[in-house]
């Protein structure tokens, strides 16, 4: 029987990618609501529930952002009900307010945020460590070590989180997120409740004087966790008898130093101590493994956040053992078997099976070998001709009114990857919404056009208030909106200007040159990138408006060109070169264009009909017209 | 024995890594899927791991699959990797310093040269080059044409599925042939499902015949 997310079948046995089997675990556990921002890596989960909501009356929706997904699935909490918001480890930032007084109030359904870290930042502008986030909102933290585990654990925090009233935080990283396993399924719940809304003003409507009460609820709250987590099944001592060396391993880790401790052939003669709650350590486990031990590793990815819990608590002890963690285990790249069995083989005197010298050298020799291949836009990708004709007019207009060189403000999606050369179409990128929002505070201090892109779904999420911002404290910048009709980077999942819902339903859909008229744009245009010559001008124009201005460059993403066309059995008409008008010396496509199927062979260029989707920039671009329509 | 909240008890299995490389594109995770769904029905206990997002876009992509009752890591340690399977031969090297000595690289011809070689940028190394350098880290090196042979099945982006089939032709998996063979026809739908069956087939006789 081929089994599936929404299998009644406990007991069996399924393959499933991390996010899968989280969002395996909430139905099990009978969530009603779930939202979310997509972000890599936690996208699966929503897409994931999406896909099965209207057969377990889920009710799921793509957020506008994260501040969002968390005060929809937060308020569904608090009329009694199970929900959920799962967000990468940076949306936890853009919903870091609505989490910090939510802790104070606490839950009544089980609410459980998923906060997907992305150790070594694999599609990420940093890699931050959110236990921290946890930390500073009394906020308990589940880690997985396994994908095993990531689903029982989301099973278990909702029950959790009702049985302590507080909201709980599922920790995952990347390797579990898109990690895969097998893993056993348990029993979908059935039960469903429904929304009550309690009044309860002195705990609900946070006032200075109503917070103070709720800040001592809120420490009981944690102290009856604090005292719980010792029995917790995800935390669990293994001691060696006679053992020197103890290690602390924390979620993923756990994994690691498994197999580092059989590699080294030291199963069964180091203590080892799991940690499946990093907020708050279990206390009582940890005592007794710093007791019993003269030296003790901390194994954890990112930051030392259990390490100086650890040695807090041996120092309030007065436990005295020698302790090693961060000088061991490096602060920097993701973790792995091999990083921890260096660090286990340094301090047992042993030597790995393994020469990771000679693996290195190997790696090092063959590197200067190996051919570049960065990400990059796709082939017929329509930000490339946005950018492309962006640039073209940034460098006319700077000339013509005598200035420098234009600065390019940028933002987090596809067309982030066109920094690199040949287009170099972003100077400065920061985060969500930034690419406004810097530019605003650039144009008060710089004489020099500056010109800033969002995508069509990060605008939604965070680009209207800088929009506005602009035309209020007048920044004289030009926005760039790069419409292509999806959130593309983590796979097309709808948003306000789509015109449907995370279900698929039919949904309003909203214009982005209408937004940016009612927040007072006085010149807003729409452009057709793929309509070269008609872009530069109309950017010219808007570069030289005096006043802020908005240019929506709308194109559907390739990729979902080439997918609906598939789907409708229709050909897209290609191009190729004439080679009798082509000057092989001459190259401009591609070194203008950077396209992915122009390629070079033996000296002539050559278009790839295999990657090609006919977007005509080259033949725009072409001095010679040697691009032509393949004919059909 | 400890405990991540699975359930032991089925299939024993000596611990197996398979490192699967290639570009973005080329089928990569689709082939780990298959390969861990007919593990998983075999009662084999497997992990693996994927990167996805903005890393992929026309990048580098390397999956992993692990059998074995050891296995608790979603990734294969430097050193630890058994066989590569590679859809493109820069890619192979890419991943070289995982290899075990013992261990097999199955190589797909076809090169995809990155758009920095024709910018300039970057060099490719030709496939002798490649081969001659994989030949020095693992013990045994095969070179397939899986685009030809994928044609033959019918599509061109069967040539995933034709190297699945090389795979099983080595006889070092502890999967059943019927069960992948299963695995892939559910994986399809009913025309192309035919046509990656025969991918399967022509890779495993292919590998076979060597």
């Amino acid at each position: 029987m081929k089994l599936s997310v929404s299998s009644d079948a406990p007991g069996q046995k399924m393959f499933m990618l991390g996010n899968e089997a989280i969002a395996r675990g909430a139905i099990e556990a009978g969530v009603q609501v779930a939202a979310a921002y997509p972000g890599t890596p936690s996208t699966e989960i929503l897409e994931t529930l999406s896909s099965v909501a209207k057969d377990f009356g889920i009710y799921t929706e793509w957020s506008v952002n994260e501040k969002l997904a968390f005060e929809v699935a937060f308020a569904a909490s608090l009329c009694g009900v199970r929900a959920m918001a799962s967000m990468k480890h940076v949306g936890v930032n853009v919903a870091h307010d609505p989490l910090m007084t939510a802790s104070y109030i606490g839950a009544r359904g089980g609410m459980v945020l998923v906060s997907a870290d992305d150790p070594w930042a694999w599609s990420s502008q940093n890699e931050q460590d959110n236990r921290y986030i946890a930390e500073q909102g009394y906020l308990p933290v589940l880690e997985p070590s396994s994908v095993q585990e990531a689903k029982d654990m989301m099973a278990d925090a909702f029950r959790l989180s009702e049985e302590f009233k507080q909201p709980f935080i599922l920790r995952t990283v990347t390797r579990i997120n898109h990690g895969r396993s097998d893993v056993l399924l348990g029993e979908i719940s059935r039960d469903r409740r429904k929304g009550f809304f309690e009044k309860e003003p002195s705990r609900l409507v946070l006032t200075p004087a109503e917070a103070r009460k709720d800040r001592p609820l809120m420490l009981e709250r944690f102290d009856k966790i604090k005292k719980a987590v010792d029995s917790f099944p995800y935390n669990s001592l293994e001691l060696a008898d006679g053992a020197r060396l103890g290690i602390i391993a924390c979620g993923l880790s756990y994994s690691y130093t498994l197999e580092a401790l059989k590699w080294l052939g030291l199963d069964g003669k180091v203590s080892v101590l799991k940690i499946g709650t990093p907020h708050p350590l279990p206390e009582e486990l940890v005592k007794k493994l710093l007791g019993s031990v003269a030296v003790v590793l901390v194994v954890e990815e990112l930051e030392p956040f259990v390490e100086h819990h650890v040695k807090a608590i041996a120092a309030e002890s007065g436990i005295d053992v020698k302790f090693h963690g961060k000088d061991l285990i490096p602060l920097i790249g993701e973790l792995s078997t091999e990083k921890v069995t260096r660090a286990i083989a340094k301090l047992t005197n042993t030597t790995p099976p393994v020469d990771f010298a000679e693996m290195e050298r190997i790696r090092q020799e063959t590197a200067p070998l190996l051919p570049l291949r960065p990400p990059t836009l796709c082939a017929g990708c329509p930000h490339r001709a946005t950018q492309y004709a962006m640039k073209i007019a940034g460098k006319r207009v700077a000339k013509q009114l005598g200035k420098g060189e234009p600065v390019y403000t940028g933002d987090i999606g596809c067309y982030t990857l066109s920094y690199l050369p040949p287009i170099e179409s972003m100077d400065l990128v920061l985060c969500m919404g930034a690419g406004f929002g810097t530019a605003n505070g650039l144009a008060h201090v710089l004489d020099v056009p500056v010109i800033a892109q969002v995508g069509d779904s990060t605008f939604f999420h965070a680009g209207i208030p800088a929009m506005i911002n602009a035309v209020y404290n007048k920044a004289k910048i030009t926005m760039v909106v790069l419409d292509n009709s999806a959130t593309a980077m983590t796979g097309f999942q709808p948003h306000p200007g789509t015109g449907r819902t995370a279900s698929g339903d039919v949904a309003a859909q909203l214009k982005i040159e209408d937004i940016a008229r009612a927040c007072g744009v006085k010149f807003v245009e729409v452009i057709d990138p793929f309509d070269m010559e008609e872009s530069i001008k109309i950017f010219e124009k808007a570069m030289r408006f005096d006043g802020p201005s908005v240019v929506v460059s709308r194109r559907p993403c390739a990729m979902l060109v080439q997918r609906d066309a598939r789907k409708r059995g229709e050909e897209l008409i290609l191009y190729r070169v004439e080679r009798e008008r082509c000057d092989p010396k001459c190259s401009a496509c591609f070194k203008l264009l950077g396209c992915p199927a122009i390629v070079r062979e033996n000296g002539l260029t050559v278009i790839d009909s295999s990657l090609c989707t006919g977007c005509s920039l080259c033949a725009q671009v072409c001095h010679h017209k040697a691009i032509v329509e393949v004919a059909r | 024995m400890p405990s991540q909240g699975d359930s032991r008890g089925g299939k024993i299995v000596k611990e197996l890594n398979i490192l699967i490389v290639g570009v973005g594109g080329q089928g990569v995770i689709l082939m780990s899927e298959v390969l861990g769904n007919a593990a998983v029905r075999d009662g084999i206990r497997v992990r693996g791991s994927e990167v996805l997002g903005m890393a992929v876009r026309g990048g580098s992509v390397s999956s992993t699959i692990r059998m074995g009752d050891d296995v608790y890591g979603p990734l294969i340690p430097a050193g630890k990797a058994d066989i590569l399977v590679a859809m493109e031969p820069s890619e192979a090297l890419r991943n070289i310093g995982f290899m075990t000595k013992s261990g097999l690289v199955i190589l797909n011809a076809r090169a995809v040269v990155p758009f920095t070689v024709s910018l300039g940028m970057s060099n490719y190394p030709g496939l002798e080059k490649i081969v001659e350098k994989l030949k020095k880290s693992a013990s045994r090196v095969v070179v397939l044409d899986a685009i030809k042979l994928a044609e033959e099945a019918g599509s061109v982006q069967s040539a995933n599925i034709v190297m699945v089939g090389a795979l099983f032709g080595t006889g070092l998996l502890p999967i059943k042939v019927s069960t992948i063979r299963e695995t892939i026809r559910e994986r399809f739908p009913a025309k192309a499902a035919q046509v990656n069956d025969v991918a399967f087939h022509l890779g495993f006789e292919a590998y076979s015949a060597l």
